[in-house]
């Protein structure tokens, strides 16, 4: 590798201060740094650093969304062929399928947004930052599979310059940006982002497999009339068994791309955990929230004549829809999430909370776990300032407990 | 008779596990022909100069006196001839340096049994701390500057244990001045009409009864990682600094130094200086005791390989980088070696990272090689970026301080914020760690200076 290092290292003059690319090299900054570990120094104390940085940090986040990505993947291609009646296929053929499907989308995804990064980090002068690879891999995930391309780029655009960098950027933005990307195409395009005919890949004119109408799990039962047993009509939904617990909990079902396994979401969130990136407080209490609405709406809803969806069991809100997606991946940016560790708790109690609501009582869309991130990302400042308010309260109150002494 | 009267365990912090401690025992070094003062360490003080090139000085001759304070003057470390003094920018003196002679001539002052100590009034220490300039070894809190004579401080913080890298432990350093300690202590006793408050680590290796049973003040032990040994840490857990409230700090080897200065009545000549680093020869780590101001090659020479390492005075996580032809500083209680480090790797973000030493988790060895010894070196390990609020760094401060929105309201020039949520009762050097640990590689250290400063020039 010695070679290339040389290479890159002539290169340099041409991009620095001066140099006839000198606009590059943020450019020419993020793909050395990407091959090579910076040569900086430290400049003063402390003369020494810990070995972590955003790079790292950043692609754990990314290999901690590999599980869904390939689950989703597969996903695509198995529903596709099961649906389609398409014979004789296996594990390899499935993958083929759902690259073929899945793969593009991701592809626009982050050329179209990495396009604009790198225009931004030119304009500002500053360097290219790592965060784009989540940003760029989470927006394809929360997407229906039958999106149009030009949908892909339209809506990562919207996420990137209007979700963070007229804030200033990374680390400046209010919302998170894949969150904003997919509710801007989710308004924008609503043909495109809900109802039945688009979570699965469909071949035109081709006998589809008994049972299937592409409703996902909480369309079904968004729709299913009042004090209907709710267990039971999502069984006899769709092909097979229907929408037993456990289909739902593996994920081999129509929605989002990435978002519909729960072990992948799960192995996720393992992966955040335990090295410490995302924060456990955030996916706990978004699990303790969502327990707390469903459990209220199941109570609400037994005194008298309430829609079907209130009777909706904890578990199978857990696993519907992208709830585990979004407390794993989305709540827990910490850029746009709460910052303070009771701040956490609170954040993401309201997460699980609002997502409840949002399902259940609006009529509007059967899904509520992306407006309820995106209102708490507006929230999140508000709590944190509270909680600092508290902080200094509780700093006063030390120090007055030394005053006497003087 | 004051005895044991806290003990405190400290949590949250990190204690870097790197190679090239210092051995601690004590060789003697005096071979340094020449001293240097650098007068610019010496924070807040325009220096008026009383010598020039050529000059011939006692050990303890008047050098320059204090602009805004005439009675505050810094004197000669060692007798000899003036040899050079240099000039910074806008002629500010940055270096005096002095060609030391066999048979120095020496200014005396009063000089004090440690009893007499006891009796003296106020005034009297004073001014024989000013006089000498041994002033200087006192710091007031907030804002880390020497001591203001017109000020009685609400109590004094003796720092007994110095939990950073490669810092000399005073209770092997005390060997042979166990009465000069004695006496620094009694001098301080009459400074303050609170307490004086001794801090030592809970279970020292040797302990020096001199120092485990110093009377006089009150001993306070903590235990736990760095910075349990920091002086912040200390205060805020005995005596905390609320707006308006001043304590004075000083350190446990340069109390050593007030108390021979008091009982001998001329300027010491030496002091204990611990050098480590793994950027030097094994042979060279340890503790020597040494010529104050004395030339650093007196210490290091033949034992490191000069091109590739950084030299520091104090520690590697706060000391400032020095060269090395030059002399040891007056606050300076140890040198570290370490080695530059401008190695890159292929696809490093990529790599399991089993020889790299991280707090996170995000590396080979956080899992497996967690009793492992480092050898680390001055890359920065990575790129500056945007800072990200995330609470990491309160792990590695341990006192009441949410350090984002502290750091965030310095960056905003909110100085009645920053005041609300701690910044006086810190110093920058409270913060190394978490700069140390920042993934965005923060100047977190630099941000709290500038905002001490900021409040400094403002005024409460």
């Amino acid at each position: 590798m010695k070679f290339l290092l040389k290479l890159f290292e002539k290169q340099k003059s041409l991009f620095e201060p001066g140099g006839k690319l000198e606009k590059l090299y943020p450019l020419y900054e993020a793909t050395d740094t990407f091959l090579f570990t910076p040569a900086d120094e430290t400049l003063q104390a402390p003369h020494m650093r810990d070995a972590r940085d955003m790079k790292r940090t950043m692609v754990t986040v990314l290999i901690a969304m590999m599980p869904c990505v390939l689950f989703g993947i597969w996903r695509a291609g198995h529903q596709h062929n099961v649906v389609n009646q398409i014979s004789n296929t296996g594990f390899i053929e499935d993958m083929i399928q759902g690259s073929l499907l899945v793969l593009p989308i991701i592809v626009v995804s982050y050329a179209v947004g990495g396009a604009w990064e790198t225009l931004f980090a030119i304009v500002r002068k500053h360097e290219i930052n790592e965060g784009f690879l989540v940003t760029g891999m989470l927006f394809p995930l929360t997407l229906p599979l039958t999106i149009p391309l030009w949908q892909v780029a339209v809506g990562i655009s919207f996420g990137v310059v209007i979700g963070k960098e007229i804030f200033g950027g990374t680390g400046f933005n209010v919302l998170n940006p894949a969150l904003t990307a997919r509710a801007f195409v989710f308004f924008a395009a609503p043909k495109t982002m809900s109802g039945d005919g688009i979570w699965t890949s469909v071949v035109d004119n081709a006998q589809v497999i008994d049972g299937f109408t592409g409703a996902t799990p909480l369309a079904v039962v968004a729709q299913s009339p009042d004090s209907a047993n709710i267990i039971q009509t999502l069984q006899s939904a769709d092909f097979g068994d229907g929408f037993t617990w456990m289909r739902l909990f593996l994920g081999d079902f129509g929605g989002s791309i990435g978002e519909s396994s729960g072990p992948a979401c799960l192995i996720g969130g393992a992966i955040l955990i335990v090295s410490g990136v995302g924060s456990w407080r955030i996916m706990l209490s978004c699990v303790i929230g969502l327990a707390a609405g469903s459990f209220l709406m199941n109570a609400v809803g037994k005194s008298g004549d309430f829609i079907a969806f209130t009777q909706l069991p904890f578990h199978y809100h857990l696993v519907m829809g992208g709830f585990l997606f979004g407390a794993v991946f989305m709540a827990t940016d910490p850029v746009s999430g709460s910052a303070t560790n009771q701040g956490k708790w609170i954040y993401g109690f309201m997460i699980g909370l609002l997502a409840v609501l949002i399902r259940v009582a609006n009529p509007a869309y059967p899904e509520g776990v992306m407006l309820a991130i995106l209102f708490m990302n507006v929230m999140a400042p508000l709590i944190d300032h509270f909680v600092l308010k508290a902080h200094v309260k509780s700093r006063e109150l030390y120090l007055r407990r030394f005053k006497p002494h003087v | 008779m004051r005895t044991n009267v806290g003990s405190y365990k400290i949590k949250h912090g990190l204690d870097l596990r790197l190679m090239g401690s210092p051995k601690p025992s004590i060789a003697d070094a005096f071979n340094s022909r020449s001293v240097s003062i650098y007068p610019q360490e010496f924070e807040g003080i325009k220096p008026r100069l009383q010598v020039k090139q050529g000059d011939i000085v006692k050990r303890g001759g008047l050098l320059f006196f204090d602009k805004k304070n005439e009675r505050l003057q810094f004197r000669a470390p060692a007798g000899g001839r003036v040899s050079s003094i240099k000039l910074g920018p806008r002629r500010a003196v940055t270096e005096i340096e002095i060609e030391v002679t066999s048979n120095e001539e020496v200014e005396t002052f009063k000089r004090f049994t440690q009893e007499q100590i006891l009796t003296l009034s106020r005034d009297e220490i004073l001014a024989q701390l000013l006089e000498t300039g041994y002033l200087a070894y006192i710091m007031q809190r907030p804002f880390s500057k020497i001591a203001d004579p017109e000020v009685r401080p609400k109590s004094i913080f003796v720092n007994g244990m110095n939990t950073a890298p490669f810092q000399p432990d005073i209770h092997i350093a005390v060997a042979g001045d166990e009465e000069a300690f004695q006496a620094g202590l009694n001098t301080l006793t009459r400074l303050t009409n609170g307490s004086v408050n001794l801090c030592l680590a809970e279970n020292p290796t040797r302990p020096s009864s001199a120092v485990m049973q110093a009377n006089h003040v009150d001993i306070h032990t903590f235990s736990g990682p760095h910075p349990s040994g920091n002086a912040s840490v200390h205060i805020h857990h005995i005596d905390p600094i609320s707006p308006g409230d001043q304590v004075w700090v000083a350190g446990a080897l340069d109390v050593i130094q007030i108390g021979k200065l008091f009982l001998e009545g001329v300027l010491p000549v030496t002091k204990v200086i611990a050098v480590g680093g793994n950027g030097i020869q094994e042979s060279g780590r340890q503790y020597y005791r040494t010529r104050i101001g004395g030339r650093l090659g007196s210490l290091l020479d033949g034992k490191y390989v000069q091109e590739s390492q950084r030299i520091l005075s104090g520690d590697a996580l706060s000391g400032i980088q020095i060269q090395a032809d030059e002399h040891l500083r007056f606050y300076q209680s140890s040198i570290t070696v370490i080695p530059v480090g401008r190695e890159r790797s292929f696809l490093g973000w990529m790599l399991p990272g089993w020889n790299q030493f991280s707090t996170s988790k995000l590396f080979l060895s956080s899992w497996f090689r967690r009793s492992a010894f480092w050898n680390l070196n001055t890359n920065l390990n990575g790129s500056h970026r945007i800072m990200v609020l995330t609470g990491l760094y309160d792990q590695y401060l341990p006192m009441r301080i949410m350090v984002d929105y502290l750091v965030r309201a310095v960056l905003a020039h909110d100085t009645n914020e920053a005041v609300k949520l701690g910044i006086l009762e810190t110093d920058p050097e409270d913060f190394a760690l978490c700069s140390y640990v920042c993934p965005s590689k923060m100047d977190i250290m630099g941000v709290i200076r500038s905002g001490l400063k900021e409040i400094e020039e403002e005024g409460l």
